[in-house]
């Protein structure tokens, strides 16, 4: 979708000048192309293998077991005194037996605190921690004199000025090996942790092998075990903005009823059911969104846990996870579960949808320069061999090259070289192509599960894909550029203010953007 | 006949438990999630509340917290029905004042012997319901 | 006119082949990629319409289902009077309405009778098992095994499982070997449920590894399973070559406190891997195990991490209080930050005169971390 000009001006051209530009660009487009086409196919087998194996498993298991793992559920809240009673009693509702509820109060100017204190009957303990992980200071740590609330743990903190701050924090103070990180006004389903902790359960051991003789030492045969450690999982994220929620219970869904969140919608079915599910099925899942994901915790802390100064510190965390176990010689593999599990409030003015857009490809653009050792290195295998390039390549490339390429074609028009029959049979076949795996993924995420209950909201939804290119997709690319060339120019005042917005308002939830 | 609250959010053990109950002649009224729990203990008096412990907009255990720290509500009976086997939640339940805890699947004539003996307590000694709290 | 159809098509071909490969590629995507959108569509209205077909027919016969179950066993009049099930006739007319010789109404049938019988056991449970049994659906259950999908053979396996009907060593044995995991969980917990003579033979000669999801599982099955004979989990513990089983025997042997188990599990102290010891070390505290303390606290200073702490911890579960001056130096002079949390916490769980007096010394003579770290643990409200 991405490379439509650079194919089109290709093709103008092709005889005229064939230049080195045309021919690069040309291979640039034919692979981007074929790597959708491959996608959609790979996502399909994924989310049909996960239907099917998961088709017959009872979930009440683990609810009922008295092996079900702790969970910590960390969700940092920054002036939600609107919203946080509704919001903590609803994650405070989960069907799992073993969890916390971890809210880190990041230094809020309103009443958040006073609230939750007064609501939950908070009294401040003394709690003994160690910071494993940096954070601004903690203030205070609360705890809920009913007992009906114990599963309930708030933090406050002084502000940090982002997300990984607040979470890195209640990563300290969480007590579960795993942790789920969220945002306290995200819509979560009630399955969330019974959904996300299972992938962890379900660890692939493919080999077992006997090694030689009783050892000497013990008298046990060694054994030696091939296994895939699950380092994170994630799920499919929504738009809120249009749907029915009662007290943060999701009542029903809705695409969302303004253009831009629905377009939004729209980029998150086919970035998450489409890009994740398909990278998901050769292990190569590049990102666990910041909105909803689970983590082993000992592998998160091992790997420093979020960094505060990352614009993308959830694909920053994950690549670090990663790499930690490469450097460790250990094989892991994060997974994604194809059902919407989290409902997220989508920008819906322009400048907030904006700054969300440049401070993600500000952030791709900072992990590629941080983390640029994994580009195309071997020894970090799949992660280095395909998460990167493609990133690389096909997410932080092509803004640049698809504006330079309507560059490219205006000088052509101007200077009158443009041969228009062809040039608009590559546009229409760009155009229907892009269309088509929009389609495509719209389609795979109606095997999962039947979000929308009526016909018109659903075709509502299939017929932004042929609107897209012309409106929503020239303003990603142009908020791409501009978060590249603040991440060039680097300027400072961006970046406190990026950051505060990030928290505040608008959340920013970073979705890989697969068209 | 007395009243009783079943508060459950699995349609199939609600409907089968307000038959099992009415076909012993209790009155019984349902609630399907914490909401509606809340808002029909406000409204009327029960005598015996069986609640479910993992449900839409509350838990189990607030409701037992709830009416235990209730002057006029303290001396119904809470029997607690709940898949969560895991004996921390237990032990919570009993802590906050639940009467009993069973763990599904249950035995349809437990559950009615347990509730006829948390009336036949509740009527001879309400000592013992003072006591409990 | 089909003539000039055909030449008009000729024309257009002819017209095609002359165009630039690249341009011929591209009308040949074009022409695909609507094509695939036209039937994406197309898949699009077909599931939705499905979808509502299914949902107009659940919202008549569900219904149906739940009343007729209603009806004839929870309101069975029979019920409560220990009568013996096998007398307990259901209603022919009921049973035997047209709508039940359907499949599709036979398949929601066995469903929601297993939603029942998670809900139910004791009599309403077994007179559930006596309605599938009398409308046929076990046999509905075994042709699903027959198939060759292994997804149907799952849910074949499940069911069965489920209303506790007995499968053939012949048919469940291969399958607990299977390369589906998931069939193979099954398969396995369908054995050990429905195997009457010797339930956990397969322990002695799985080679597959058991996933931490199987073990939910079985672990509720062996537990929850009537009239299982519950063997001597040592066995394995001593002798099994799979990890995963001795982990999980391990688990057992807490559960049903099986103090006999002991030194088996002892013996692991001097395994080599310490992801193992730790297991072990995790199973004697929860079997307070007070004849093991000694031989911990020995082992103790050679220990990584993650064993000292399952030691410190399972010194405080046996809390024999022999070992008290030994949880104080940890507590005080440890550097980690864990190890002296644990070593408070078990002090604190002794809960004897002598403990609580320890507890009042040590507040008074250690530093300010130290001390926050025993208010933390002596906090009623804070778990962990």
């Amino acid at each position: 979708m991405r490379a439509i000009l650079e194919f089109f001006n290709k093709g103008v051209f092709w005889e005229n000048l064939g230049s080195y530009y045309q021919s690069g660009v040309f291979v640039y487009g034919t692979t981007l192309l074929m790597a959708y086409a491959s996608l959609a196919i790979m996502s399909l087998i994924s989310i049909r293998r996960y239907m099917k194996k998961n088709a017959s498993v009872d979930y009440n298991i683990i609810v009922e077991s008295p092996l079900a793992p702790g969970i910590s559920v960390i969700a940092p809240a920054y002036n939600e005194g609107v919203t946080i009673i509704s919001n903590v009693r609803s994650l405070l509702t989960f069907n799992y037996p073993k969890f916390e509820v971890i809210i880190i109060n990041d230094g809020s100017t309103d009443d958040t605190l006073e609230k939750l204190i007064r609501e939950f009957d908070l009294v401040h303990v003394e709690y003994a921690f160690i910071e494993k992980l940096n954070s601004e200071p903690i203030k205070r740590i609360f705890k809920s004199t009913n007992r009906a609330y114990d599963k309930l743990i708030v933090v406050d903190k002084i502000n940090g000025k982002s997300k990984a701050d607040a979470s890195n924090a209640g990563i300290n103070i969480s007590s579960y090996e795993y942790f789920l990180c969220t945002d306290v006004d995200c819509i979560l389903d009630k399955d969330t942790l019974i959904k996300l902790i299972k992938p962890f359960m379900d660890e692939e051991i493919t080999k077992i092998k006997e090694i030689g003789t009783p050892c000497p030492e013990c008298g046990y045969v060694h054994v030696k075990e091939d296994y895939r450690k699950v380092i994170a999982t994630g799920a499919t994220l929504r738009m809120v903005n249009s749907c029915d929620v009662d007290e943060g219970l999701m009542i029903r869904v809705r695409p969302p009823v303004k253009f831009l969140p629905r377009f939004q919608e729209m980029e998150y079915i086919r970035a998450f059911v489409l890009g994740k599910m398909g990278w998901d099925l050769i292990n190569a899942v590049p990102n666990v969104s910041g909105g909803l994901g689970m983590f082993d915790k000992e592998i998160a802390v091992k790997a420093g846990g979020y960094d505060s100064k990352s614009f993308g510190e959830d694909m920053d965390l994950i690549t670090r996870m990663c790499c930690l176990m490469k450097d460790n010689k250990r094989k892991y593999s994060v997974k994604y579960v194809p059902i919407t599990l989290c409902w997220t409030e989508g920008p819906s003015t322009l400048k907030v949808f904006g700054r969300q857009r440049s401070r993600w490809g500000r952030g791709l653009a900072q992990i590629m320069s941080i983390h640029r050792k994994v580009i195309f290195n071997p020894r970090y295998g799949r992660l280095g061999l395909i998460v990167f390039p493609y990133n690389f390549l096909f997410e932080l490339w092509a803004p640049l090259i698809e504006f330079t390429g309507i560059l490219f074609y205006i000088y052509l028009i101007l200077t009158k070289q443009i041969n228009w029959p062809f040039a608009i049979i590559l546009l229409v076949f760009v155009y229907t192509y892009s269309v088509m795996i929009t389609t495509l993924a719209l389609l795979w995420d109606q095997i999962t599960f039947k979000y929308y209950k009526t016909w018109g909201e659903t075709i509502g939804l299939c017929l932004m894909a042929f609107i897209e290119p012309f409106v929503y997709h020239p303003l990603i690319m142009f908020f791409a550029l501009k978060g590249y060339f603040n991440f060039v120019t680097g300027r400072k005042h961006v970046w406190g203010n990026m950051q505060r917005q990030g928290f505040g308002g608008q959340r920013r939830k970073s979705a890989v953007k697969a068209g | 006949m007395p009243n009783i609250l079943v508060i459950e959010d699995d349609d199939i053990m609600l409907k089968a438990i307000r038959n099992i109950l009415g076909k012993d002649g209790y009155v019984v009224i349902t609630a399907k999630d914490g909401k509606e729990a809340f808002e029909k203990l406000e409204n009327a008096d029960y005598e015996v509340v069986v609640t479910d412990l993992m449900m839409p907009y509350a838990n189990g255990l607030e409701v037992v917290s709830r009416l235990r720290s209730d002057e006029t509500k303290r001396n119904v009976g809470i029997i607690v029905i709940s898949s969560v086997g895991n004996e921390e939640t237990i032990t919570e339940a009993f802590r906050l004042g639940a009467d009993d805890y069973l763990k599904k699947p249950i035995m349809a004539g437990e559950l009615l012997i347990r509730i006829r003996k948390l009336l036949s307590n509740k009527n001879s000694t309400s000592q013992l319901v003072t006591k409990k709290k | 006119m089909w003539k000039d159809l055909a030449d008009l098509l000729f024309q257009a071909y002819e017209q095609y082949s002359l165009l630039p490969l690249f341009i011929e590629i591209a009308l040949a995507f074009i022409f695909l990629a609507i094509l695939s959108t036209l039937i994406a569509y197309g898949a699009i209205l077909h599931k939705r319409y499905r979808a509502y077909v299914y949902e107009k027919r659940m919202a008549f016969i569900s219904p149906k289902i739940e009343d007729m179950i209603t009806e004839q066993v929870l309101l069975n009049p029979n019920l409560g009077y220990d009568i013996p099930l096998e007398s307990i006739e259901f209603d022919p007319n009921a049973l035997g309405d047209k709508i039940y010789r359907k499949p599709f109404v036979r398949q929601m049938l066995i469903d929601t009778l297993i939603q029942y019988r998670k809900n139910f056991r004791g009599e309403v449970g077994e007179l559930l098992r006596k309605l599938y049994i009398d409308m046929g659906l076990d046999k509905d259950s075994f042709a699903k095994m027959k198939t060759l999908r292994w997804e149907r053979k799952i849910k074949a396996v499940v069911e069965l499982t489920q209303m506790d009907i007995p499968i053939s060593d012949v048919t469940i044995l291969p399958l607990t070997n299977s390369g589906i995991p998931a069939l193979r969980a099954a398969a396995r917990n369908a054995y050990i449920q429905l195997s009457k003579n010797e339930p956990f033979k397969f322990f002695d000669i799985a080679t597959e590894p058991l996933l931490p999801w199987d073990q939910l599982e079985m672990f509720k099955i062996i537990t929850t399973t009537k009239d299982i004979a519950i063997p001597n989990f040592s066995r394995w513990v001593s002798y099994s070559t799979n990890k995963s089983i001795v982990s999980f025997c391990l688990k057992l042997i807490a559960h049903y406190d099986q103090q006999s188990t002991i030194p088996a599990v002892m013996e692991l102290l001097s395994n080599k891997d310490h992801y193992f010891r730790a297991d072990a070390i995790n199973c004697l505290g929860k079997l307070s195990a007070e004849v093991a303390e000694d031989k911990l606290v020995k082992i103790y200073n050679n220990q990584p991490l993650n064993c000292q702490i399952e030691i410190l911890k399972a010194l405080g579960r046996i809390a024999s209080g022999k070992h008290l001056e030994f949880l104080k130096s940890e507590f005080l002079y440890s550097s980690n930050f864990d190890i002296r949390m644990n070593a408070a916490r078990s002090i604190i769980r002794h809960n004897t005169q002598n403990s609580r007096l320890m507890v009042e010394e040590l507040m008074e003579m250690t530093h300010e971390e130290n001390q926050l770290i025993i208010k933390h643990c002596l906090n009623p409200l804070i778990k962990y």
